[in-house]
């Protein structure tokens, strides 16, 4: 017992002598073949990388990915704890065409092809369009187009500032010499004759990736393996990948991001259908809807970052996209109690010993310099509410709901917590009902 | 002659459950064990509202389900005991001899105690709708469609444990053996699965390394043991109710029966092959 004592004790001060020498260790860095991914996660694309640790790749099914083979050099980042690529110091493109296996035979063969994003809502936006091929030519044309013309405007813009400059510096200079003579102006006569300023024009929202050569993949549910065949007919070494493409599991539902008023950083999900919003009854909660699909975690984290961890037990949400026209319904049973607004909100730091912010409506005439911190529909709960069960819904039109949008809001009763100790006396009591009945019984 | 042997043998499983369920309903012991079972779930419940309070949200599917997953934990780990106690006892004492020279045989003797244990569950499962009916009326925290499912559930789930004890107390003779078997097992299982569920429910970015190959080694475990802890099956059956999955519901109350006809065979067997003198 001592001797396994003593092993145990060595052992674990080994592990951990060893975590702390890697902390000092300079990064090594190792030329690898790697697989630069640009994948669709439910809402939009996002890239990543997948070092020679990670063995498996992680898609959405039946949907358009790309990746590229490229060799590159590859250092571990322990203050991440993720192995980082150095593009910018070595970055060879691998030739050859991507096989894709199935039950050991090859079912495609994929050779480089054109693709670019088309992104609506700007690079920033969250919503991305795939488009290969002559699409993907036609759509970066559409938005180089569109940034020419932008310059084209803005060179306009400029000519046309110069010479409003020039021409209210005489307007200027005109009416002061008038007033000199003594001549009378009412405003509205100077706001008729001023020169108009010109307006900036806008820069295209739109934005378009360059189209670049990637292998697309696009395959249904299922286990794959894939490599690179080189063009002198070899397997390029360490190509050889396995290849998971999954689905949601539940699709289309409605989740909610709940803000609570009395602390806006940390933000609560209550994302599924049977989940109840449980409340004291003296706060605001800010909600925000989403349409939101489910992935199983260990999947879709690997999707995200091929190098994060997740587990396969596990399913989690996704937030596709925001939904914005629609009223939030406050009802208890079936009267409606509050209908409210979706509604942009500013948080403003206040100095003060209490919550250090406030939560104030955005208006953009006032707070020009600024920008709301975020959107949501605003719902009081009064301490006056009776703490009872509520509801919520999204209303799309008048009597129309929103798909999944019901949660229910019950407020608790604090104030009998002591009793529930007091209740859970009842098996006692019973057991000495039963015991002086039967000792009764026994006695007759 | 079948049909005669057939019914004395529905009359000797019905006397001895009979008499060993008014046993333990006229005994302390089942009283206590649910007093002390509600006592933790309110504890559990009082934690739930002071962090409601604290933090004006609590956003749950249902909070009655995990103070009535410890409640059905404590009592099934109490009826589980009490089965074994009274086979070893009654091996030790030779009370088991005795009976056998009757009409009793391995198959009425261990079907009396699995349905004497159902029945306490069933009377145990009264005390719950009473106490999280009267804990919803008191707190606001609802009682819901969901755990009443996850009541009837725990009927099957408790079975699994219930023949799970039995079993173990048909393999071992003394009576301090089968407990500790029996106690050990048990808590083993139990450590695995909710220290298992801790991890799960830990938000990723806070794991440590220790903390996730932890999480990796316990969930091999899991998966080891998925089919034989009689407390997966209460798990499953739980997360059925919460995915609000019919088919898994269903197919969980099969594997459930299943599971536990197996171990009732296997203890049967077990107990005409070693015999009645431990």
């Amino acid at each position: 017992m001592r001797k396994l004592t003593i092993f145990l004790t060595v052992t674990i001060g080994w592990i951990f002598c060893l975590a702390a020498l890697s902390l000092a260790q300079a990064p090594i860095l190792r030329e690898q073949l790697v697989y630069g991914l640009n994948v669709f996660n439910g809402k939009g694309y996002g890239g990543g990388f997948t070092p020679y640790t990670e063995d498996t790749i992680y898609l959405i099914a039946d949907k358009d990915n790309t990746i590229s083979a490229n060799i590159t050099l590859v250092y571990f980042w322990p203050i991440t704890g993720k192995y980082v690529a150095g593009f910018q110091a070595l970055n060879e493109e691998v030739q050859g065409t991507l096989e894709i296996l199935q039950g050991g035979k090859v079912i495609k063969a994929l050779e480089k092809e054109d693709n670019s994003l088309y992104y609506p809502e700007g690079y920033w936006g969250e919503s991305a369009i795939f488009y290969q091929g002559e699409e993907a030519h036609a759509y970066f044309e559409k938005f180089t187009q569109a940034i020419e013309e932008y310059y084209k405007q803005i060179s306009e813009f400029y000519t046309a500032q110069t010479e409003y400059q020039k021409n209210i510096d005489e307007f200027l200079n005109e009416i002061k010499e008038r007033r000199d003579k003594g001549e009378e102006f009412t405003v509205e006569e100077i706001e008729k004759s001023i020169p108009r300023e010109p307006k900036q024009p806008t820069p295209p929202i739109l934005y378009v990736t360059p189209p670049k050569k990637d292998y697309i993949i696009n395959l249904p549910l299922g286990r794959y393996k894939i490599r690179i065949r080189a063009e002198d007919g070899t397997i390029v070494q360490d190509s050889e990948k396995e290849l998971v493409t999954f689905a949601s599991r539940r699709t289309g539902g409605t989740g909610y991001e709940i803000i609570p008023g009395n602390r806006w950083t940390r933000r609560e999900a209550c994302d599924d259908p049977s989940w109840l919003i449980y409340a004291a009854g003296k706060n605001t909660l800010y909600f925000s809807p989403f349409i939101q699909d489910e992935y199983n975690e260990l999947y879709y984290n690997k999707l995200l970052d091929p190098q994060n961890p997740g587990r396969e037990e596990k399913w989690r949400w996704v937030h596709i996209q925001a939904i914005k026209d629609v009223t939030l319904l406050f009802l208890k049973g079936k009267e409606t109690l509050q209908r409210i607004v979706r509604v942009p909100y500013y948080v403003e730091q206040i100095p003060g010993p209490e919550l250090g912010y406030e939560i104030v409506e955005f208006n953009p005439e006032e707070m020009f310099d600024k920008q709301a911190t975020f959107e949501g529909y605003k719902l009081d709960l009064a301490p006056t509410l009776e703490k009872a069960s509520y509801e919520i819904n999204l209303e799309k039109r008048e009597g129309e709901f929103f798909q999944g949008g019901r949660r229910e809001v019950r407020l608790v009763k604090k104030e009998n917590t002591q009793s529930l100790y007091i209740f859970s006396i009842f098996p006692l009591l019973v057991g000495a009902v039963v015991f002086v009945t039967r000792r009764r019984k026994l006695g007759s | 002659m079948a049909e005669k042997r057939f019914s004395l043998s529905i009359q000797t499983v019905k006397a001895l459950s009979k008499r060993d369920l008014y046993s333990t309903l006229r005994s302390w012991g089942i009283y206590v064990v649910a007093f002390l079972s509600f006592i933790a779930s309110s504890f559990i419940l009082k934690n739930y509202l002071d962090s409601i309070q604290a933090d004006d949200i609590l956003i749950s599917a249902d909070p009655l389900n995990y103070p009535l997953f410890i409640s059905v934990i404590i009592i099934s780990f109490y009826l589980a005991i009490l089965s074994a106690i009274s086979i070893s006892r009654e091996k030790d004492q030779g009370t088991l001899e005795v009976l056998f020279y009757g009409p009793v045989s391995s198959l009425t003797y261990i079907l009396g105690k699995y349905i004497k244990d159902i029945l306490t569950y069933l009377v145990m499962v009264v005390f719950f709708l009473v106490y999280f009916w009267g804990v919803s009326l008191l707190t606001n925290l609802g009682f819901s469609y969901g755990l009443l499912k996850t009541i009837l559930i725990s009927i099957f789930s408790v079975s699994c444990i219930v023949s799970f004890g039995l079993f173990i107390s048909s393999l071992t003779g003394k009576m301090r053996n089968s407990i500790i078997w029996l106690v050990g097992i048990l808590a083993l299982f139990l450590a695995v699965q909710v220290g298992q569920t801790i991890l799960l429910g830990m938000p990723e970015e806070n794991m440590s390394p220790v903390l996730t190959y932890l999480g990796d080694t316990l969930s091999v475990v899991s998966q080891g043991i998925n089919w034989i802890s009689p407390f997966s099956y209460l798990t499953r059956g739980i997360d059925s109710v919460y995915l609000e999955n019919t088919l898994l519901y269903g197919l969980n109350i099969l594997y459930s029966l299943a599971y536990s006809a197996i171990l009732l065979l296997l203890s049967i067997f077990i107990l005409k092959r070693k015999g009645v003198k431990g």
